[in-house]
This record gives C-alpha cells, structure tokens and sequence, in this order.
C-alpha cells in the first residue's frame, strides 16, 4: 500500500474530521481539530494502526501555535505497516491543552509525558502526567519550545579566573 | 630432641587444630580458592586473570594486595544500623564457623584429637555448621537496609531448604558405619571402601547442600547482584565486609573438610603413624587436600553456570535434594544392613 | 508526600531524625525498593519496584538519569553537526543511530547516494547490529550471574568493534554517513579481514549455543518469564528483535526497505514464544543474518567500483581534496557543507537498529539549522515493557526481563 492509496483510505474513514490530508516525505498527515481527536484516533485503530511510534510537537511561536502529531502504524496488518501516519492536531500555544490518547493507543503513555515536560502541554485524561526524562524543576521552563533559548557556553566558563 | 618438641607444641591438639588447621588453614585454602576461582574463570573466558602483582606466582599476590586492601579501608558504620549488632556479628559469624574445626579430628590416634572425647565429634561438627546462617539473619536486620532485608530473608529461605539436606546427607555416613565419631567413620572407610564410591546418591545430595548454603554458582541467591546489591552484606565496608565475604569461604572450607572424611576416606590412603609428623601433620594435609579439591570443583561452578531463581533453588532443595538425601540414608542404613561396612 | 515518622521501611527509629531522609507512608503490605540509579542490576536509571512477599506488583521506571538534549541542541546546529551529536545516544550502534537522520535529510533534499556509499553504509549497519547484539548478550548474561557469557560477549565483539575502526577509522563514534553518501570508502584487504571476522563469529556462536542458550540453569531463568503476546506487543508499541520474538513479523529493513535493503538476501527471524527465551534466540538468528548480509555487500562492493558521493558533490571539490579522494577513498568536506541550507519541508524517516526500530521526524524551514528534529529510540519504546510486563513476575526475573529486552538508558534518554 502506498502513500496514495492510504490518503484515500483515511478519507473514507475519517471523512469529515480529517481537515487537511497531505502527503509528506515518508508519512502521511493528518490534521483534526483538538475536540475531534479522541474520534479519529479510535476510527484510525479501527483500521489498523495499532501503536504509536511517536509523539511528537512542534512550537510555532509566530502563528503562536503548537501543533501535536501522532505518528502511527501498524504491527498487525502487513500493508499498513509500510506507512506512517501522522495524526496531528492544533494546540493554542498559551493554554495547550487535548485530550490524551492513552486510552486508544496505550503506546502513547510515556511519550505524552515527554511531551508534557518538554512543552508543557496537557493530555486530559492521561493516568499519570509527570515528567518523564527532565526534572520538576527544569521541567517548568519548557525546554523544548522555541522561547527557550540555549546559551553558548564559553570553554572558560566556570574555570577558576587564575587558570584562564 | 629440640626439633621434637617444637613439632610435639606445634602438634598441641587445640593449637593446631584451630589456630593452625582452622585459621591458617582455612585463609589459605580460602584464598587459594578465590585465587583458582579468578583463574580458571579467566582462563574459560579467554582472559588471563589476576597476572601483574606476582607474574611468577600467578598472580597470587593479587589476593594478598585485596586483602591488605580491605583491612586498610575505612568501615563506614552508617547512622541508620544497630551498632552493636552491626560490628559484633560479621566476628562472631567467623569465629562460629571455624567453631566446628575444634570437634574434627584428623588424625587416629586420640593424642592428637583436639577434644578429648569423639564419640558424638560428627553431631556436635554438624549442628556447630548450622548456626552462622542464622547470623547471616541477623546481620541483615542489623543493617537496616531493604536490600539487606530481602538478602537475609533469601537467606533464611535457603536455611531451611538445604539444612535438612545437608545434615541428611552426611549423618547417612554415621547411619551405615553405626557411629557418630568421625574416626570411626574414616576407620570404616579404610582403605578404598569410601562412602561417596559406596554411597554416591547422599554424597551428591551433600554436594548440593554444600553449594547451597554457602551461596556458590548456580545457588548464589541470597547476594545475588543485580537486584539485591550484596544482600544481607550490602551496607558493609572494609574489613568487615571482608570477614562477612571470607566467612562464606571459610563456610565452604569446613564443610569441605567434613565431607573429605566422611565421605572421601579421610586420611586414606595412608596409615598414620605414632609421631607427630606422620601421625598428625601429614594426615591433616592428605584431608586438606581432598577438602581444597572439593572446594575448586565448587569455584569453578562459577564459569559455567548462572543463578537460579530463589524459587527454582528452593524447588530444588525440596522437590531433588531432598528425596536424594533420603534415598542416601536409606542406602547407608541398607549398606549397614549387609555388613558392607 | 506527607511526611509521618522517621524511619526507613524495615523499622521506624522513633525519635531519630536522620539528616537528609526523605520519609513517605506506603502501604503496609507492600515493600517499596528502589532500585537505581546507583545499583549493579540497574544501569543509568531508576526502577521503583512495589513487591509483595517476592512478587512485583507495581513497577514504575524512572529514566531520565542521562538525559543530554540531543533534541534540543539539534535545533540550535547546523545541519551536519548533529550527527556526531544524535550518536552518541547509542555509542554501541553508532550508525545505525544516525542513519535514519542523514535518510530524512537526504528525503528533504532529494538526494540520493551512489550504489556504492549505499552498500557501504549497509555494511557498516551490520557489523554495527552484530557489535550491538554482542553488546546485549553481555549484560545479559552478566544480569544472569552469567559471567562466561558477558567475558566472550564483549571479547567477540570486540572483533566488530575493530572491523568498524578499519572501515570508517572510529571504534565507536563513526561519524560515516553523510547527505548523499559516506565519508570514507573501503580499505582494500577489508573484505578478507571482513570474510574472516564472519567464519570467526559463525564459529563462536555455536559455543555460545553450548554454554548459554542451552544451559539449563539460563534456559530455566528464561523459559516463560516476560511472556509478551502478539496484541500485548502491539498495543505496548515495543520494537525490534522484542516483538519480533512475539510473533509479529516487524522489521523496518522488510516493510519499508531503505538503502539497499530490498536487494540483499536477508530473513527476518520470527519467534511465537515471546518470553525472554524466545527474545535471546531472535538476536542469535539476527546475528545469523548480519553475518550473512555482511558477506553479500563485501561481494558485491569487491565486484563494482564506483563513488562514494553523488556527483556533483565531487565536481565541486577543489582540486586537493579531489586528490585525497583519488589516493586514499577519504571524503574531506567543504565548508560550505557545514552551513548547507535544506529545502523547507517535513520528514519522517524510520531505521532498524540493533535494538529495534528508531524513528526521525525533521522538520526544516528552509535554514541552516533544523526547525525540529524529533527522535524515538527503540529503548524509548520499550521502557514502556517494565510498567506493564515486569509486574507479576519474582523480584529475581527483573534483570532476566531487563536484559531480555536489551534495554540500554542512554539510548532511552537522548
């Protein structure tokens, strides 16, 4: 099954509630608004997509948005697994909150927590929202959305000044 | 006349028996065993072992430099242990199980026996080994430590699993030669009617139980690594960690030497003489050789095999040795029976 | 968190106050240990098990402990520069790490590497599976009080180990693929030394068959412990030679062939046990195929000669490194590369390493550094096994399923 073949399959399922399928490099995407995506996520599992491979987010500090995208795929069904698709949903970037995705695919779990530490957005509904690989505190700052700046280092940095 | 006396003060019966043949003995031997452990382990995995502290010697010196180490480190007593327990039982722990050395005899001849009356020597041996398990008990819960908590509790699984086995096993001797005394037993067994040629079911079966209670490969439950640090030894440091760590050697070397005369004819082939020398000293390393060799066949269990789960173990010790134990007995008691003995 | 008394779980020390304790009520019955980050059966993270009596009931792994922002730094560099950067995630399996990134760079700039930089880059990725399997094989057995095993596991590897230094001139950290081809071409006696390490390994693997696959001690530890069914697989979203050993016939050299993956002869092994057992025997067939795979590309690379770099990335080298490159098979770079621009765009490129699948999503604005480079180890995929499989089993099957799984934190961390 080709990319093509799979946008045509989505269409048909998801029908309304896709709205935007595009064929990217190597995945196919598809954007939901945030109130549909529990649907669309079980109708896609009803085809076939099993697990979710990622989890991933993207800060748009310009369009002042962050966008979530569930990349996901198939172990069970032979012809699915040669695609990926990309469920992707809008977040506001000043209160992102969604629904989580843990009760659909429960592969999901640890990394809706990694993209909770890293960007600070909601899952509702997950069972257990904490940060996964960052600390409390460092989790506070966001790490991974554009505003957060990381600083060049100088190599004498923290190097006694009588050394330098 | 002058060389004869320092052999005759040197062949005291307690002195040898315990300073020399238990302490010194027991070092060695233990050490010898760490030694041949890292070394046949080495030479299975293709590497070549402890090498540059004395190539000579084969990297012998390696042990001496771990312990010199260990009794130079600093003992950090953590706030949180009983103290008193914490520092007193890893001692007792060692001096309890030397404690048995004093009731084997290894030499015919009741001059040399360390205490005067042997009849019950291989009861009194027995029940002395069962005792520093029990401490092991104890240091865990002195250590206050989860890890320690669960290593003791294994440990006191293990107790009851292999303790009847081993004593079993090896009072099945005292069952086909009617007597309790360990020289009448290696007497009985001269010159090549050993018990573990005769009786090789309860022979295997105190194998096991030997493996078993001093935690060697494949039965190294209690301080197993990789989920329970060192078990019940787990917050100590220095020397007396190294006691705790000898103490199992040393464990493994008594029991060792139990089974070299009961089951392995004791100073057979040879007939000790009335002196010193061929009467006391010459017979005790014809048994600690037996017992060494006993004891590197255990350490090389270590290249070859993993652990057990302590289910499995216990499994073991239950559903297998035990019955082996028993069939042992009933095998004595047969071969007492038809006067093979 | 609330704070009731002072103590540690094996007794309370009433009016005791230890400096720098941290004390939380649990429930009675269960005995909470934490094992990690400091522990000989834990490696750089922390599981926090729940056990009652020696059953696990509860089992929560808390990674992170080496967590260095590989996603992060990969935004604020240029588009070269976090390759060195993404490998040092699995040091062990350092091309198969970072081959999926220079795939999707290569997706968004439509660029496509010569036949030979292909095979090259293929034949790397298998010495590199083999070094990675050998890798796991040793902590496992070491998991296992094994230590024959973790002795020779780490010894053979070493032979791959040395194979990879002659190819790319690294042990570890390769740095080998670049945008449309890779950085060094093969030595001329590589494929003796490459035939020779592969009847070396055949060789060995039937020892290992001997004093591990089948000792009854392992086989007993194994047999049954971690039993992952087919859906359980599936709905947990694990990887590689773990849910392969499930039943579930997943591997991404299969479904989504890249490089020259759909032009060798390989098999991918598939097992319908999904214990622990069935997980070792996938990496030994693996390692089977590797060897296999291995033989073919040095075949066929001694067969065809050719570039290691597209074209017309060869016409724009000045005439010295062209030089360098006629004499010795060595790539120098231009400057221009390292501030390269890439077509804006979104990629998603997936890889099979040692380990499993790893997956990059790039996305690039058109400038000289990623917008966003999102990456998902397969150790990441499966830290999900020890909430979900470890409870129910004995505190000792722990490290039997952690090491079954050959999971590896640094890798889970990024």
């Amino acid at each position: 099954m080709n990319l093509e073949e799979v946008v045509e399959l989505i269409r048909g399922a998801l029908g309304d509630l896709a709205k935007e399928i595009t064929v990217r490099k190597g995945y196919v995407e598809v954007v939901v608004n945030p109130g549909d995506v529990v649907t669309a996520a079980t109708k896609l599992k009803e085809l076939g997509f099993d697990h979710v491979k990622s989890v991933t987010a993207v800060d748009y500090p310009k369009e002042s948005r962050i966008r979530v995208t569930y990349h996901v795929s198939s172990y069970l069904r032979d012809d699915l697994a040669r695609v990926i698709v990309g469920l992707s949903v809008d977040l506001s970037r000043e209160n992102p909150v969604m629904d989580s995705l843990v009760g659909v695919w429960r592969s999901s779990e640890f990394q809706e927590r990694e993209v909770y530490e890293f960007f600070g957005v909601v899952f509702k509904g997950h069972p257990d929202l904490r940060p996964l690989l960052l600390i409390p505190e460092l989790a506070e700052k966001r790490v991974l959305r554009k505003d957060f700046i990381v600083r060049e280092e100088s190599i004498y940095e923290g190097v006694p000044h009588r050394y330098q | 006349m002058v060389l004869e006396t320092i052999l005759y003060l040197i062949a005291y019966p307690p002195l040898w028996q315990v300073l020399v043949v238990g302490f010194v003995g027991g070092l060695l031997l233990a050490m010898v065993a760490i030694w041949f452990e890292r070394k046949a382990a080495a030479r299975v995995q293709r590497r070549i072992g402890p090498y540059w502290a004395s190539p000579r010697l084969g990297g012998f010196m390696n042990i001496v430099a771990d312990m010199v180490r260990y009794v130079t480190q600093q003992v950090i007593i953590p706030t949180t242990v009983d103290k008193v327990a914490f520092i007193v039982t890893p001692v007792a722990m060692l001096v309890i199980t030397i404690l048995p050395v004093a009731f084997i005899p290894l030499s015919p001849h009741n001059l040399y026996w360390p205490v005067a009356s042997m009849d019950y020597s291989l009861l009194v041996a027995l029940a002395l080994t069962t005792l520093p398990p029990l401490l092991a008990v104890v240091l865990g819960w002195a250590s206050n430590n989860k890890f320690s908590i669960i290593g003791s509790l294994r440990e006191s699984y293990v107790i009851t699993a292999y303790e009847l086995v081993a004593v079993l096993a090896i009072l099945s001797a005292a069952a086909s030669t009617l007597s309790f005394n360990v020289v009448h037993i290696v007497e009985a067994q001269q010159p090549l009617k050993w018990l573990a040629l005769l009786n090789p079911i309860a022979f295997l079966a105190a194998f096991l139980a030997v493996l078993m209670s001093t935690s060697a490969f494949p039965f190294e439950i209690p301080e197993s690594e990789h989920e329970v640090v060192a078990g019940p030894y787990t917050e100590y440091s220095g020397v007396l960690y190294a006691l705790n760590m000898g103490g199992g050697y040393i464990r493994r070397f008594v029991y060792s030497l139990l089974i070299a005369l009961v089951f392995l004819g004791g100073w057979a082939p040879l007939t000790p003489g009335l002196d010193p020398l061929t009467g006391l000293i010459i017979p005790s390393l014809v048994v600690l050789a037996k017992a060494a060799i006993l004891m590197l066949v255990m350490s090389f269990l270590r290249a070859v095999y993993g652990r057990y789960r302590l289910d499995q173990a216990l499994d073991a010790a239950w559903r297998l040795a035990l019955p082996l134990a028993l069939i042992g007995l009933g095998w004595s008691i047969m071969l007492a029976y038809v006067n093979l003995i | 968190m609330k704070e009731s008394h002072t103590g540690t779980s094996s007794g309370v020390l009433e009016g005791r106050r230890v400096e720098g304790m941290v004390v939380r009520r649990i429930e009675r019955e269960l005995y909470e240990v934490f094992i990690g980050p400091q522990h000989p059966g834990s490696g750089h993270m922390r599981i926090i098990v729940r056990l009652d009596g020696d059953i696990i009931v509860e089992a929560d792994p808390d990674i992170g402990y080496v967590h260095r922002t590989m996603e992060k730094l990969s935004e604020v560099r240029e588009w070269l520069k976090p390759i060195p950067l993404l490998e040092r995630m699995t040091i062990i399996d350092a091309c198969n790490v970072t081959l999926p990134y220079v795939n999707a760079l290569e997706k968004l700039m439509d660029k496509k590497p010569p036949p030979r930089a292909s095979y090259l880059r293929v034949l790397l990725c298998e010495i590199n599976r083999v070094a990675s399997h050998l890798y796991g094989f040793g902590i496992f057995g070491v998991f296992l009080g094994h230590s024959t095993m973790y002795m020779w596991a780490f010894g053979d590897r070493e032979v791959f180990v040395e194979l990879a230094e002659i190819l790319t001139g690294a042990r570890l950290t390769h740095t080998y693929h670049i945008p449309g081809g890779v950085r060094r071409d093969m030595p001329q006696d590589f494929p003796q030394m490459a035939r020779r390490a592969v009847r070396y390994m055949r060789r060995r693997l039937e020892e290992y068959r001997k004093i591990f696959l089948e000792n009854p001690v392992i086989v007993k530890r194994l047999e049954g412990v971690g039993v992952i069914s087919r859906n359980l697989a599936a709905d947990l979203g694990i990887v590689g030679p773990n849910v392969r050993a499930s039943g579930i016939r997943y591997d991404v050299r299969l479904v989504e062939p890249y490089e020259v993956y759909d032009e060798l002869e390989f098999e991918v092994p598939v097992f319908e046990e999904g214990d622990a057992l069935a997980r070792t025997w996938v990496r030994v067939e693996e390692i089977k195929q590797s060897l296999n795979i291995i033989e073919q590309a040095v075949d066929w690379l001694e067969r065809h000669k050719g570039e290691v770099i597209p074209k017309e990335d060869y016409e724009r080298l000045p005439k010295l490194h062209k030089e360098v490159y006629e004499k010795t098979g060595r790539v120098k770079l231009l400057p221009a590369h390292a501030t390269m621009k890439v077509p804006a765009g979104k990629a998603v490129a997936r890889g099979e390493m040692g380990r499993g699948e790893i997956i990059y999503y790039v996305e690039s604005d058109g400038g000289t550094t990623p917008y966003r480079v999102r990456v998902v180890t397969p150790s990441a995929r499966n830290a999900i096994v020890f909430k979900y499989v470890v409870p129910g089993h004995r505190l000792m099957d722990l490290p039997a399923i952690y090491g079954s799984i050959d999971y590896f934190p640094p890798e889970a961390d990024r």
